[in-house]
């Protein structure tokens, strides 16, 4: 008889073997790459920094911060009438999706920028008005909502068209046999994308706009810990209570009520934006096509390839530790560890991290470290591991273990690892659209990557630079969504809860 | 006396784009004949009927399993959506939003025959699975058809009942094509019987010519499986 020898490291055909060496592969490319990051602590004495802002937290000082009431209802205003406007020009668009390649191109090219650039761009017309912030939101999220509605819709069971009787027409068919089966998940859908909005619009701040994340920054700036403590906890309490004030009957008041507090409503002057958008936004070389002066005109914008490969590396950086985060995390809040006050810890400490925009976490870790890529890396990675892990947990409670008598580490590789892994991965590869978008714009907060260039631009009114570079970004977030697209996992092992699927998780 | 013939199969294949699930069929559907169709789950019934209802065109009222129903919907706009392509999409849209008065009374008497009284607002979602089978069944009479085509419709219905329905049906409607599962039925309130086995028809005969044990044939398990009869 033959023995059959034993494989050696990581040999072998079975899937999750295939999807561990896909993850070892990625984890080693990000760490050769690593020399090449920026990592330096440049502050004096961060932990001294970091314990100032936890003491603020703790002590949280809500008066200090002027005309509040009127931050808290603008940033509301502002996502709900972002989400009602693209949701109203997403779901036609939704409908023809399938149908038009030039659509779903252009929807792809809206939802690659992100809201924060979208603002600094429309800041230029319509001035730091409820204009440029409704708009920084519904332009994207028109883009997404035609893409998921169209991803729902495509899901329509077909049985109830075809018990329909013959002659019915489009609409009343539509109507009656399909719309209503995905109702649910289009309001879930929608929902979910009103929570992403609400963190969207407290960003909205950093751009100058006057939500709550305007309060946040510059109290965080000045070292005011104690207000933005209080902004902080403000901003959680109203993320947490969204499912209390955001009911269906409530909401249509709410927006018809924010309508008074948004203006005033800028003057529009038609030239100035015909001028704007056929002249400023385009090089001048070539307005006029003079083609060789469009190639001195593009070698001249300042460090072009290196933000290009800072983009890349940071986001190549955050997705690796995200992996490690989220494999590290996901035990924290699920059943199947621990007991009931450390699962509740675990749980509050992934909803805080996932529900802090990556922004907020990447500028905190800045004043904390000093300007370099650490603070972003970190933020990408917690962040994005948190939200992972929080799923993954999710889906691991609806595991039954088969032997109870298993200690905890043999659970975790044995029993539930193999069973979870390839869902997480499916996750990871997901988020790497959104982290690529937020890895440019983290650039904002001065760290070397496309977005640094594009908020210098703006700020130096070379809005023709800033458009090219606006350009180059959403192009470098369409190809890897098209790399992280054909690299994720298809075929998942055992992943309970199908239905949570992530595609509505996708890019928040 | 000359029967009018509705549907003639000569020596037809039906099935799906590649796969032929019925060979060879060769089969004719008299007006005012009440058809029973049996045979083993995955036999090809509802392939028939599919045939049917596609030669049928507007002669024929259809009668779908429950997945033919929408959830969300009330029993009332199910029951409605049996003449959804008679109204114009305005009209069938405000009825969404406010139910029409004629549609509303005449759906409610239907709905009454059917034991589904006071129900006519409840989300179909909400109903039990024998509920939801009368939906499919009182959207099928509500079409008001000639023909009445239906694949196993009193399925997870009780015997009693389901004699109830099945006579309800066929005093609408003189000619009907019917999938089954319940032998006895086959046999007590229908004409004719087609049983298929093994993508062919094994038997189109009277009904009263046949006994419960040539219909036993037509499955493979036949006598291992339920020996005992529905009480008649």
């Amino acid at each position: 008889m033959r023995e059959e020898r034993a494989p050696g490291l990581l040999a072998g055909d079975s899937l999750n073997l295939r999807l561990a060496r896909r993850s070892l592969g990625l984890i080693a490319l990000c760490l050769v790459l690593l020399p090449f990051a920026d990592l330096a602590i440049t502050t004096h004495d961060p932990w001294a920094e970091l314990g100032r802002m936890l003491s603020g937290l703790l002590h949280p000082d809500l008066l200090a911060t002027e005309s509040l009431p009127h931050a808290i209802a603008l940033t509301i205003g502002f996502a709900l009438w972002g989400t009602l406007l693209g949701m109203l020009l997403g779901f036609p668009l939704a409908l023809l999706f399938p149908r038009s390649r030039l659509l779903r191109g252009g929807c792809a090219f809206v939802r690659a920028i992100h809201e924060l650039f979208w603002a600094l761009l429309l800041l230029q017309v319509f001035g730091l008005s409820a204009v440029t912030a409704i708009a920084a939101l519904t332009i994207p999220y028109a883009g997404i909502f035609a893409k998921v509605y169209a991803e729902i819709l495509e899901l329509t069971p077909r049985a109830p068209v075809d018990a329909l009787p013959e002659g019915v027409g489009r609409l009343s068919r539509f109507v009656y046999a399909e719309l209503p089966m995905v109702w649910s998940r289009l309001s879930s859908y929608t929902r979910y994308r009103f929570e992403c909005a609400m963190r969207s619009s407290v960003l909205l701040g950093f751009v100058g706009l006057p939500t709550l994340g305007f309060h946040l920054e510059s109290a965080f700036r000045e070292g005011r810990y104690p207000e933005a403590g209080a902004l902080l906890w403000l901003f959680y309490l109203m993320i947490a209570s969204l499912h209390l004030w955001g009911h269906r009957r409530l909401l249509p008041w709410i927006a018809l009520g924010s309508l008074f507090l948004l203006g005033p409503w800028p003057d529009i002057d038609g030239a100035l934006l015909w001028r704007f958008v056929s002249v400023d936004l385009w090089p001048q070389p070539l307005l006029e096509g003079n083609w060789s002066g469009l190639w001195q005109w593009f070698s001249e914008i300042p460090d072009l390839l290196p933000a290009i490969g800072n983009t890349l590396l940071l986001g190549l950086m955050g997705t690796a530790g995200s992996l490690v985060v989220a494999l590290l995390l996901w035990p924290l809040a699920s059943r199947h560890f621990g007991n009931r006050p450390t699962r509740m810890a675990g749980k509050g400490v992934l909803i805080l991290m996932r529900s802090t925009p990556e922004l907020m976490l990447a500028f905190i870790f800045l004043l904390m470290l000093g300007p370099s890529m650490l603070p972003a890396w970190l933020a990408l990675s917690l962040h994005n591991g948190a939200l992972i892990a929080f799923l993954v947990a999710r889906h691991a409670d609806a595991i039954v273990p088969g032997s109870h008598a298993l200690p905890a580490s043999g659970r975790y590789a044995y029993e539930l690892l193999p069973r979870l892994y390839g869902g997480l991965l499916a996750l990871l590869f997901y988020r790497a659209e959104t982290i690529i978008r937020e890895t440019a714009l983290l650039g904002m907060l001065g760290i070397a990557t496309l977005g640094f260039h594009i908020d210098s631009s703006f700020a130096y009114m070379m809005f023709d630079q800033a458009f090219v570079l606006l350009l180059i970004t959403a192009a470098l977030n369409i190809g890897v969504d098209a790399l992280a697209r054909r690299y994720r996992p298809r075929e998942i092992a055992d992943t309970p809860g199908q239905h949570d699927r992530p595609a509505g998780e996708a890019p928040c | 006396m000359s029967v009018e013939e509705l549907v003639r199969f000569d020596g037809e294949a039906l099935g799906h784009a590649r796969h032929t699930v019925l060979a060879e069929l060769t089969l004719g559907l008299q007006a005012g004949e009440r058809v029973a169709l049996l045979g083993p789950s995955g036999v090809g019934k509802s392939t028939l009927l599919a045939a049917l209802r596609q030669r049928l065109g507007h002669r024929a009222a259809w009668c779908p399993q429950e997945h033919g129903l929408v959830p969300p919907l009330s029993v009332y706009h199910n029951v409605y959506m049996g003449r959804l392509e008679r109204h114009s999409a305005f009209a069938n849209f405000l009825n969404l939003i406010r139910p029409r008065r004629d549609a509303w009374h005449e759906i409610q008497a239907l709905c009454g025959e059917l034991g589904l009284e006071g129900l006519l607002k409840r989300p179909v979602a909400q109903l039990s699975g024998g509920q939801r089978q009368r939906v499919a069944i009182a959207r099928a009479l509500y079409q008001a058809r000639e023909v009445f085509l239906g694949d196993e419709p009193v399925a997870s219905i009780d015997p009693h009942q389901a004699r109830r329905l099945l006579h309800r049906v066929q005093n609408q409607h003189t000619t009907c094509v019917i999938a089954l599962h319940q032998r006895e039925l086959a046999l007590t309130h229908f004409d004719r019987v087609w049983g298929l086995r093994d993508g062919r028809l094994m038997f189109d005969t009277p009904a009263r010519e046949l006994t419960l044990d040539d219909l036993d044939t037509l499955y493979p398990d036949a006598h291992s499986s339920d020996p005992q009869p529905e009480p008649a």
